[in-house]
């Protein structure tokens, strides 16, 4: 059987750590692949997590308008949280806009793409899709997964009680990944199809430190998962020959994390948000008190009347309060005096409303009150120097803190390895979409 | 032993740990079928005679059949009882609009009044872990702190039945004998034990409350359940939640604890 196109993605893989892993041997196939054609970084997404980025891969547009902007956000009109997915998507997806065209099109393990909607093809979630039944179209196509055990995520509580189980754990995700692959490689032909790795993003998260400081046991594991991967990616090779336009890439960078920063622990003690009277989600706080307060990661809202329940910033006043909120975030030092954030963004300059293509240009007061998916945006969004990880903590006691995590996510430097496809010179991963169309419906 | 005397046992065990372990104690009795179930086993747990204070919190909008049922039983049992209102945002008037301001101003700020008059360090709860999702974080002992927050990531572990009931200075715990009931349990138990229960709970003209509170946040369920029998039959043979309109609770308990485990909540 043959495929048309052919897409590998590896959440959180960094250029630098991918450059490493060709120069030193890890992965010799992709270096391969990389060395004949095209090997160069790509920009992720603002905020840097992986449902935004891959929402924005797979609709081809901006936050402000496919609704995504990080893996929690407020209920609309409450102060409830809501959990984006597929679901709450204002935008269709590739596999929707391929199978309108006629094509026959595979996902895999992609983020964001649970619950799946009805394509031309199968689609199987990942990551927060709660079992296979719920995360497979067609329904029945959970049959053949249950049967080889097929594992929709690893499990990342593991992760922070035992590395070596978790290991275990993500190398029999892997290996379960790669045999479902397989299978449906080899049952027909596909016009689309992408598979999507996530161990990748949790090995950094939980062995960053570990790998950069050569610990003995934990940075050979660490390169060990990685040729693991690329053993399979040297099988898939094999398989579908060297002419068909292949993608590997990933969707954001990594670095190591120096502190975790409880952003609304600070947002509190610097008096912008108040919190409930009982505090039971990152959302309990007491909007008559709180002229601002900010969601995961770095994502500030300010309180604004009218459009926030029991606001209490007038849209007129908006402006001020972000320029004051912009310039006491900058001003923010970690424990030994150092700058926490790199810069922050006005959420105007880099989403924008489908009618407004390109960063909108509006006055503060229209921005303050805008409805739809531009209207859900945060405000203002902190990005933090490499080593700061924004976190929530609204009812910690402390800003700055350590945890088990090692890694965090970073902006400038995912990667990309491509065949067969032209792309644009400056890579971002938004961008993607519509050359992948181009070349399928070619 | 059947599975509602384990579960009387557990919870008249905890009810006599929190009374040896602290001074001061009341009982949260909000008139609910739950807090009227935990009445009636903390009068079990002391034969009778509750040693320390039933404290309601008043927020002026419950119910008549609930204010003739606390005064009725609270007489009946022998209760010292103490309501709490916070007089001043009942007379400032609340508005339905508001509803987190609403509960704050008349629920919390109530109660942290009564503490703060009262004294008391340690109160009595009917909250049961298969309410809400939130809940399932709860422990048979939860520390507050001074402002009344709770730290749903820093919970201390309780393993093995044992029961961390130490708690820093300036903390009150709540402690939660019916942590591990089911809304069902409640109603066989007070079945068994004919536990007298407002009657807002039985169906009248095909409508009944299934929890109650506050007249303006409370809203009936479609039932022609009119007798503790009915209602347990109907809970045997019903999917839908206690909390009914909020049925994405168990995917969203799923989708929190993968974000925790990950560091995004």
């Amino acid at each position: 059987m043959s495929t048309k196109f052919m897409v590998l993605s590896i959440d959180g893989v960094p250029y630098g750590l991918m450059e490493r892993m060709f120069n030193d041997g890890t992965m010799p196939n992709l270096a391969a692949i990389a060395k004949a054609n095209r090997f160069s970084a790509m920009k992720s997404v603002q905020p840097t997590v992986s449902s935004v980025a891959w929402a924005s891969y797979a609709t081809g547009v901006n936050p402000g308008i496919h609704s995504n902007y990080g893996f929690i956000d407020r209920e609309p009109g409450t102060w409830g949280l809501q959990f984006p997915n597929n679901a709450t998507m204002t935008a269709d997806h590739i596999w929707q806009k391929l199978s309108a065209k006629g094509k026959r099109v595979f996902g895999m393990n992609v983020p964001s793409t649970y619950p799946p909607k009805p394509i031309n093809g199968v689609l199987i979630g990942g990551f927060l899709a709660p079992n296979v039944d719920k995360a497979v179209f067609p329904s029945n196509e959970s049959e053949y997964l249950k049967s080889i055990d097929y594992q929709l995520d690893s499990d990342a509580a593991l992760a922070r009680q035992d590395k070596r189980a978790m290991l275990a754990n993500l190398d029999y995700t892997l290996d379960k990944r790669f045999e479902a692959l397989f299978h449906y490689l080899d049952r027909e032909e596909w016009d689309f199809f992408h598979t999507h790795v996530m161990g990748s993003d949790r090995i950094n998260h939980f062995l960053w430190g570990k790998m950069e400081d050569n610990d003995p046991e934990f940075a050979p594991a660490f390169f060990k998962f990685y040729n693991r991967i690329d053993n399979y990616i040297g099988q898939l090779l094999e398989k579908i020959g060297d002419d068909v336009p292949l993608m590997v890439f990933s969707d954001h960078g990594f670095c190591r994390i120096k502190y975790e920063v409880q952003l609304s622990r600070w947002m509190v003690e610097n008096g912008w948000t108040k919190t409930a009277a009982e505090v039971r989600h990152p959302l309990s706080i007491d909007p008559s008190g709180t002229k601002a307060y900010c969601l995961i990661p770095g994502r500030v809202f300010v309180n604004v009347q009218g459009r926030e329940p029991g606001g209490i910033v007038s849209p007129e006043d908006y402006q001020s309060v972000r320029y004051e909120l912009i310039k006491q975030l900058m001003e923010m030092k970690d424990p030994e005096g150092n700058q926490v954030m790199d810069k922050v963004i006005m959420k105007e300059d880099i989403y924008w409303p489908e009618d407004q293509p390109g960063a909108a240009v509006m006055n503060p007061v229209k921005v303050a009150t805008h409805p739809g998916p531009f209207g859900r945006a945060a405000d203002l969004i902190a990005v933090p120097k490499d080593g700061y990880d924004l976190k929530l903590g609204i009812a910690g006691n402390e800003v700055f803190v350590k945890t088990e995590l090692e890694g965090m996510h970073t902006y400038p430097d995912a990667f990309m390895v491509a065949r067969g496809i032209e792309l644009d010179e400056e890579l971002e991963i938004t961008n993607l979409a519509g050359p992948i169309m181009n070349k399928v419906l070619s | 032993m059947d599975r509602l005397d384990a579960l009387e046992a557990q919870s008249i065990y905890i009810i006599r740990e929190a009374y040896y372990h602290y001074k001061n104690v009341a009982l949260l009795w909000s008139i609910g079928k739950d807090s009227t179930t935990l009445a009636w086993l903390t009068r079990k747990a002391f034969f009778g005679k509750v040693p320390f204070k039933a404290l309601h919190i008043d927020t002026s909008y419950k119910f008549p059949e609930m204010y003739r049922f606390r005064d009725e039983y609270s007489k009946k049992w022998g209760f010292d009882l103490v309501v709490s209102r916070n007089e001043e945002a009942i007379a400032a008037g609340m508005s339905n609009e508001k509803k987190l301001d609403c509960c704050n101003a008349l629920k919390t700020e109530g109660l942290k009044q009564a503490i703060a008059k009262h004294g008391f360090e340690a109160l009595l709860l009917g909250i049961r872990r298969d309410e809400h999702g939130v809940r399932a974080k709860e422990r048979f002992f939860s520390p507050r702190n001074e402002e009344f927050k709770w730290n749903y990531q820093d919970q201390p572990p309780e393993l093995w039945d044992q029961y961390k009931n130490q708690a820093e200075e300036k903390t009150h715990i709540r402690v939660h004998p019916l942590l591990g009931w089911t809304e069902l349990d409640i109603w066989e138990y007070i079945k068994r034990e004919n536990i007298p229960i407002t009657e807002l709970y039985f169906s009248k003209e095909g409508k009944r409350f299934r929890s109650i509170g506050c007249v303006p946040c409370c809203s009936p369920i479609e039932s022609n359940a009119s007798n503790v029998d009915e209602i347990i039959y109907e809970l045997k043979h019903t999917n839908t939640s206690e909390r009914a309109g909020r049925a994405q609770d168990k995917e969203d308990t799923f989708t929190m604890q993968k974000l925790r485990a990950l560091g995004y909540m």
